[in-house]
């Protein structure tokens, strides 16, 4: 996963939930980018549209192919059935259900750190001036390209040096140290585009950084937090790499996690190859229902992150 | 504090480029003052800096000269060894160039099938807000998930390509993918084309951003609609074509899980990359100072696309 930069000016929606009354730019009101396409006011050929949708249906099926191989796989010997197993009891000594649990515990966490640390980061290189602002600011936008893999001899000798094997935090946090230079991107940006106004005013009442800063910043990032947080809860489901390195005890094995752990219990046969298919389709429920109903949230945190840099 | 110093440590600096405080006496004290304020606001990041990047760098170039193991007990100084033994590694050389071949593939794939399912997307297609959850799914899931069932569907016995193949009357086709160089890459290409959901992402915000006089215009010059998509918006999406490129040639030095997880680098280690490397080397007796090493010359090619990335977008925005 990766964080991306886009040249042009922040969209139309960004703005919009700005000029919003404050309250109503809540997270129901989200709107899609693609709300505004020109393309859909084009009278086209009817030719033409109809070349699109077969086009489209076409790509899409070809899409769903793999996801409708493992559906159908996971079914094919022994049915439902293998389902209701996998929930109940144990795969290699790992409770799938459990997975879940562990999964959102740490997705949690790194999200709470990230935000946090972002928020009063994002305060400082957008709304206060000292020396070096840039020059730090780029620094810390370098490590966006720190490779998690390169770093896990380090982050080995860290957590045994710190005990923090086997433990929520030590997964989420150097999983929240490789989402933040995104998050002070992403905070950053949103935060220069505020309008001077408000923080005016709270100086001339004579407010300090900290009362301005939970007064009059924060609740203008709700938006920018809440696509933040949505963000790091993905990256963190999608994290295979830390917790297979630092949590040992069968107990903690997180969702991705456990795709590794369960592989060796199912054999050649068509039957454990059926359960491992519904193992696979199980272990993925909890994320594409993140992404189908958080997908305006992820989009938005995605394609406006770098509007402004 | 008047009000205009005010106004100026709270305008939006749209270039980027900080001025550091003019040198009157009064400005300079303030900036001090503010400066331990953001010290302040800055010190929880820089704690996180300082321990998983600064002191992970530093831990890096020291165990790169060791032969050691996980304990980190018993290590032996060898100096620049692990180093040479890395780079004239043809595993290891092979990894790189594979990262570098299969963000290409990505980039290619997604400036031209990834565009265009962005613009067909946004003509308001039927049911295209429910085939852009789907294209973008095997993006946004764990990749772990992703490409163990596509990594299975792979396989000699039973597969589902092979299957597939089966049915369309293709069945002399089938074959071990992962068997021969050729046939491994292919499929690796096919499990990036599915990948690009976040290029058509950006291209299907990025185009909602156009200016609809511009394609109206267009179209009553009589342009079809595919050449509208070609001649008009293709040109006009650069700078996004500039956002996938950079952003996918960075995130091939993170994409780990794709090949752990479907080829594991077979067949023998040509289609791994630099993560399956690092982290199969780290694994193995007495690795971990040879994967330090490998991990710094990976650091130091990601940082360089990482300089690139940011000069060339800053510049772009002049």
């Amino acid at each position: 996963m990766t964080a991306q930069t886009s040249e042009k000016p922040a969209p139309a929606e960004q703005l919009a939930v700005l000029t919003r009354p404050r309250g109503s730019s809540g997270e129901g009101k989200a709107r899609e980018p693609g709300d505004l396409d020109p393309l859909r006011f084009l009278r086209l050929k009817r030719r033409d549209k109809i070349v699109i949708q077969v086009a489209l249906v076409a790509l899409t099926l070809w899409w769903i192919f793999p996801m409708w191989t493992a559906i159908s796989s996971s079914v094919s010997f022994g049915g439902i059935g293998n389902y209701l197993s996998l929930l109940t009891q144990p795969v290699n000594g790992v409770y799938l259900p459990e997975t879940f649990v562990n999964s959102a515990v740490i997705a949690l966490m790194q999200a709470v750190l990230v935000c946090a640390v972002a928020a009063l980061a994002g305060f400082a290189f957008s709304r206060l001036q000292f020396r070096f602002r840039e020059t730090l600011y780029y620094a810390v936008l370098i490590c966006l390209a720190v490779p998690g893999t390169a770093i896990i001899v380090p982050v080995y000798y860290i957590s045994g040096t710190l005990g923090l094997f086997d433990s929520y935090w030590g997964v989420a946090l150097p999983e929240a140290a490789l989402t933040l230079p995104f998050g002070v991107l992403l905070i950053r940006n949103f935060a220069d585009s505020l309008q001077a106004s408000s923080f005016e005013a709270a100086k001339v009442d004579g407010a300090n950084s900290w009362q301005t800063f939970v007064h009059i910043f924060l609740p203008q990032m709700r938006s920018p937090l809440i696509n933040l947080a949505i963000l790091c809860v993905m990256w963190s489901f999608q994290d295979f790499l830390f917790p297979s390195l630092l949590l040992r005890n069968p107990a903690l094995t997180t969702a991705s996690q456990a795709v590794q752990t369960i592989q060796g219990a199912f054999g050649a046969t068509p039957q454990q190859s059926s359960e491992y298919f519904a193992s696979l389709v199980l272990l993925s429920v909890p994320a594409v229902l993140l992404v189908t109903f958080g997908l305006r949230w992820v989009s938005r945190g995605l394609t406006g992150g770098g509007s402004k840099e | 504090m008047t009000n205009k110093s005010v106004l100026s440590a709270g305008r939006v600096n749209p270039s980027g480029e900080g001025s550091p405080a003019p040198a009157s006496s009064g400005r300079r004290r303030r900036t001090i003052n503010t400066g331990w304020t953001a010290a302040a606001f800055l010190l929880p990041l820089l704690a996180f800096y300082a321990v998983y990047y600064v002191y992970s760098f530093v831990f890096l170039g020291q165990v790169s000269q060791q032969r050691v193991g996980l304990s980190f007990v018993d290590q032996i100084q060898v100096g620049f060894q692990n180093y040479q033994l890395v780079l004239t590694d043809p595993i290891f050389q092979r990894s790189i160039i594979n990262n570098l071949i299969f963000a290409a593939v990505s980039i290619a794939a997604s400036l031209t099938l990834g565009f265009f399912i962005a613009m067909m997307l946004a003509t308001g297609a039927r049911l295209n807000r429910a085939m852009y959850v789907i294209f973008l799914l095997p993006s946004l899931i764990p990749l772990s998930l992703f490409a163990s069932v596509f990594g299975r569907m792979l396989q000699d016995q039973g597969g589902a390509f092979n299957q597939a193949l089966q049915t369309i009357g293709l069945g002399a086709l089938q074959q071990d993918w992962l068997a021969s160089d050729g046939t491994a890459y292919a499929a690796v290409f096919v499990l990036l084309v599915y990948l690009i959901g976040l290029p058509i992402m950006y291209y299907r915000s990025d185009v909602s951003s156009v200016d609809v006089a511009i394609l109206e215009a267009s179209l009553l010059d009589g342009a079809s609609t595919f050449q509208i998509f070609r001649l008009i918006l293709f040109p006009l999406l650069r700078t996004t074509h500039l956002t996938v490129i950079l952003s996918v040639l960075l995130g091939s030095f993170r994409a780990f899980d794709l090949i752990f997880f479907s080829t594991l680098g077979a067949p023998s280690g040509r289609t791994g990359i630099s993560g399956t490397y690092i982290y199969q080397s780290a694994l193995a007796q007495d690795g971990v100072g040879y994967a330090a090493a490998a991990s710094v010359i990976v650091l130091i090619v990601a940082l360089i696309v990482s300089l690139v990335q940011i000069i060339v977008t800053r510049r772009s925005n002049r």
